[in-house]
């Protein structure tokens, strides 16, 4: 087989949300590895201009789909490129959870926009759907990196694990990157990881967080625009909501290293059912009280819950608001 | 009657299309940006201080704005580091921002993800050697290097904080900040000889000079703090303003066919796309900066501005040349700051920020982003929660300048009988600098 | 709505409430039939994510019964369930689950009347609430 029929073909889009992800795959070809070598990109529309016409010409081994579905025309790409590709992969947390935009879900809803084409000759809008989906939530997923953005390490084993699938020389360091032991040795073997599989890693961020974690007990809650130490202390025993014990690691604790606390960009840790009971659990365990007016007290310090605990998980990791026979899988792994 | 669309614009942030109806007559162009922002809905009832991380992922910019606002909001002043060290981002962000555009401008000339080492590759001639796109692409990396020292990423950064920022930066990133700089700084002056002999006088893209002209009004910050001016298509001071009023002086026009609203001039009142005078509209940007005719304080930049004028005319200038041109000079501005601020003395400090009391009810900050002018106002309620958050972004300003620009460009393609996918990518390259 | 019953689903701990569950059958207090019994250890042992579950799983209420503070079999589990409560009952407010879905009530083993009182209460509260109100995606 000459080198170029070799070559994976690979798709990227955005749906709903910027160019964040897009700039990281991007970011992968100069900085890590050129993607010529073992790829050939046959749908890039940020780069490239390709067209979706241009898409029933060809066929697409591996796409990488970033952006939440928010408009018809984000649910027609989805099921569009879930048509042509053999693994579609989830990049970024907008497209494996719904992201930032998800956000909108807990807002009122946004006013009506027709979808049709108007009388008098002006262009249509894709319309805007009632609710935010992650891409999971309209096609099945084969392969999920999240993160709000994917780091570098964890995209490039996607792409060691999809794409190059052994060929490459540019290694990587699985140690940095927290990956679980099957899914690093499939990337050393040049096999595909099982399907389904997060490049993520196993615990929660608190597993890769420099920070020093003592004793969780707290009277205290701290807005972060609070006094804090920048470093040092465990955010979370200083009386700052951090989730990082209730989101999944694999970016290393980049926001907690410059003393930010976690937001949970990368979906919640494999081993919780729901990140916002896991962070009423953790938080409510710290009260320092056995006393319900005290503790009615406390609780009025922590404002927008839901905001912050599904900040950005909204549309597909809040048990409410998935239906039971997800759930149920996930229970039985879970619970 | 024909329609033609095209789907998807390469290298515009948010998804765009353009739709072109002809039936005989002149032809109906809409530019059309397809997927709806909702800022408002993601900020309402959130924690005043989460906006910064929140508003973040419109722009890198939008996050040292948001943290401006937030200063304000808390009533505080952060540190001199602190204020350094936001700056330096901001000039970092500069950096790759442009240098990016120039990476875009390239990849209209070659692919960039071409096979360079097959057989056919090396056979053939290139027309931009793989050696300049690494090179290109390796200062980009610098830049967003330095951004994500002073940011703790380059995309989506999180260190500005109400009242500074989170964290000091370690030993190891003082020496490499400035070898950042210095290397951003020489290679800008080699990528401006390569520019002016390539692309912006004769040379391999002489057909940019014949791109579309519109000349509008423009905005951008003053020189007094937080003041916003407004200058016509001579380039005169039409208006001069607090930045707290802006969105008194400027009001949204929406449109059904697009997601993105007009900003436009409330004294002149919304005129449709193309009708005459064009006065109600204005645009943000290099270019739109640059057109205050102001010497810079940057030596290499200043000298690059004047071989601007040298070669296209004094300021005010309104064409995709000049606005290509003004990238430049940006460029070289920003890695001339970057250089100057990050020395040793100015990133160290013996303060964060400033801790607040508590918030206060409203808060608000322009700033000067790579992509234009964009502004911040916040209100907050007794919690501290978002009651109503107003953020105005470049594409927003500059949208009336797109369609404008989109039409002129489709106009002249029709005269010229030019084929479609060529027009396509004139108007690709007709917006990409703004 | 009005052939509407509601699912309620009862969390009851060991010690006190389910005996007092146990004890308001064999009394033969009249009872609402809209209350699924789940047997626990100890209210303390209630994670919040139990109780999201059951309202994903077609719960219209969940209810966690436990002994009054001071009487648990487990010293301070009890105080644990008090703890969480409110938070948790903040962040379904906020999802948009109306007051009275979720109670957590202290129920002593010889209190089989409060206990058929509670669930009778809570079924009618519920019954004019309506069902689950938050829709939920496909998977």
């Amino acid at each position: 087989m000459s080198r170029a029929e070799k070559k994976k073909k690979l798709a990227v889009y955005t749906a709903t949300g910027c160019r964040a992800c897009e700039q990281a795959l991007l970011d992968l070809n100069y900085e890590v590895n050129d993607l010529s070598r073992f790829a050939e990109i046959v749908f890039w529309p940020y780069i490239l201009g390709s067209t979706w016409a241009a898409l029933d010409e060809t066929e697409v081994d591996v796409a990488f789909f970033a952006g939440a579905i928010r408009t018809a025309a984000d649910r027609q790409a989805a099921l569009k490129l879930r048509e042509k590709s053999r693994l579609l992969v989830a990049v970024g947390a907008c497209a494996a959870f719904g992201g930032l935009p998800g956000l909108a879900n807990l807002a009122a809803p946004a006013p009506e926009v027709p979808g049709a084409a108007r009388s008098n000759g002006e262009p249509a809008l894709p319309g805007i759907e009632p609710r935010v989906s992650a891409l999971s939530l309209i096609v099945p997923v084969d392969y999920v990196v999240p993160g709000c953005v994917p780091t570098q390490n964890l995209l490039w084993a996607a792409m060691l694990a999809l794409v190059c699938q052994g060929a490459s020389p540019a290694r990587l360091s699985y140690a940095a990157a927290r990956l679980p032991a099957a899914l690093a040795e499939a990337i050393a073997a040049g096999v595909l990881p099982p399907r389904g599989s997060t490049f993520a890693g196993e615990k929660s961020v608190c597993a890769s967080c420099s920070r020093i974690k003592e004793e969780k007990k707290f009277g205290t809650c701290k807005r972060p625009y609070q006094e804090y130490q920048e470093t040092g202390r465990c955010l979370l025993e200083q009386g700052v909501i951090c989730q990082g014990v209730a989101t999944q690691e694999g970016c290393g604790g980049l926001c907690t290293g410059v003393g930010i606390p976690c937001r949970g960009c990368f979906g919640k840790a494999p081993a919780i059912f729901d990140p916002g009971a896991k962070m009423v659990s953790a938080i409510s365990s710290t009260f320092d009280s056995s006393n319900p007016q005290e503790i009615a007290a406390l609780v009025e310090n922590f404002v927008d819950l839901a905001g912050t605990f599904y900040r950005y998980v909204l549309p597909s990791q809040c048990a409410l608001l998935v239906t039971p026979s997800k759930v149920e899988k996930d229970a039985d792994d879970n619970l | 009657m024909q329609t033609i669309t095209f789907d998807s614009l390469r290298w515009q942030e948010q998804p765009a299309r353009v739709t072109i109806t002809v039936n005989g007559g002149p032809p109906q162009v809409y530019f059309q940006r397809i997927a709806p922002r909702e800022v408002a809905a993601l900020c309402q009832g959130r924690p005043v201080e989460e906006l910064p991380r929140i508003l973040a992922i419109l722009s890198p910019a939008h996050h040292l704005c948001a943290a401006r606002a937030l200063d304000r909001l808390f009533g505080v002043e952060p540190p001199p580091l602190a204020l350094n060290m936001r700056e330096a981002l901001r000039q970092a962000l500069f950096y790759r921002h442009h240098l990016q555009k120039f990476y875009f401008l390239l990849t209209s000339l070659e692919n960039p993800f071409m096979d360079f080492w097959s057989s056919e590759a090396r056979r053939g001639l290139h027309t931009i050697p793989h050696q300049l796109f690494d090179d290109l692409r390796r200062h980009v990396s610098l830049a967003q290097e330095a951004a994500g020292i002073l940011g703790g990423r380059a995309d989506h950064p999180v260190t500005a904080v109400a009242g500074g920022v989170s964290r000091y930066l370690k030993e190891d990133n003082y020496p490499r900040l400035a070898e950042i700089a210095a290397a951003c700084r020489n290679y800008g002056l080699r990528l401006a000889e390569f520019l002016r002999e390539e692309v912006l006088a004769e040379g391999k893209m002489a057909d940019l000079l014949e791109l579309a002209t519109v000349p509008l009004a423009t905005l951008a910050l003053g020189p007094e703090p937080d003041s916003l001016i407004l200058r016509d298509v001579a380039g005169q001071e039409t208006a001069r303003f607090a930045a707290a009023a802006l969105f008194e002086k400027i009001g949204l026009h929406h449109e059904t066919w697009t997601y993105e609203p007009f900003a436009f001039l409330r004294d002149k009142g919304w005129k449709d796309l193309g009708a005459e005078p064009m006065d109600s509209l204005f645009f943000v940007g290099p270019l739109a900066r640059l057109n205050n005719g102001a010497p810079l304080a940057a030596p290499l930049a200043e000298a690059e501005r004047q071989r601007l004028i040298a070669a296209l005319g004094p300021f005010p200038h309104f064409s995709v040349a000049a606005a290509y041109w003004a990238l430049l000079v940006e460029l070289l501005e920003a890695a001339e700051h970057l250089v100057v601020l990050c020395e040793v003395e100015k990133l160290t400090g013996p303060a964060l920020r400033t801790i607040p009391a508590g918030p206060g009810r409203a808060g608000h900050a322009a700033l000067e982003a790579p992509e234009g002018l964009i502004y911040h106002h916040f209100q907050a309620d007794e919690h501290g929660l978002v009651r109503e958050a107003q953020v105005l972004e470049a594409a927003t300003e500059n949208n009336g300048l797109f369609g404008l620009l989109t039409r002129q460009t489709v106009e002249a393609a029709l005269a010229r009988k030019q084929p479609w996918e060529e027009t396509k990518e004139r108007i690709e390259l007709s917006l990409l600098p703004f | 709505m009005s052939d509407f019953e509601p699912k309620i689903i009862a969390f009851l701990c060991n010690w006190c409430s389910y005996v007092a569950a146990d004890a308001a059958g064999v009394s033969r207090f009249v009872q609402k039939p809209n209350v699924r019994v789940i047997r626990v250890a100890c209210s303390g042992m209630v994670d919040p994510s139990y109780i999201l579950k059951a309202f994903a799983q077609g719960a219209d209420g969940v209810l966690v019964g436990g002994c009054w503070p001071g009487d648990c079999h487990y010293i301070a589990g009890n105080h644990k369930a008090m703890r969480r409560a409110p938070l948790l009952k903040k962040l379904l407010s906020e999802m948009g689950v109306e007051e009275g879905r979720f109670r957590l009530q202290w129920i002593a083993a010889s209190e089989p009347g409060p206990y058929a009182k509670t669930i009778n209460e809570m079924t009618e509260v519920i019954r004019k609430l309506g069902p689950f109100p938050l829709k939920r995606s496909a998977a």
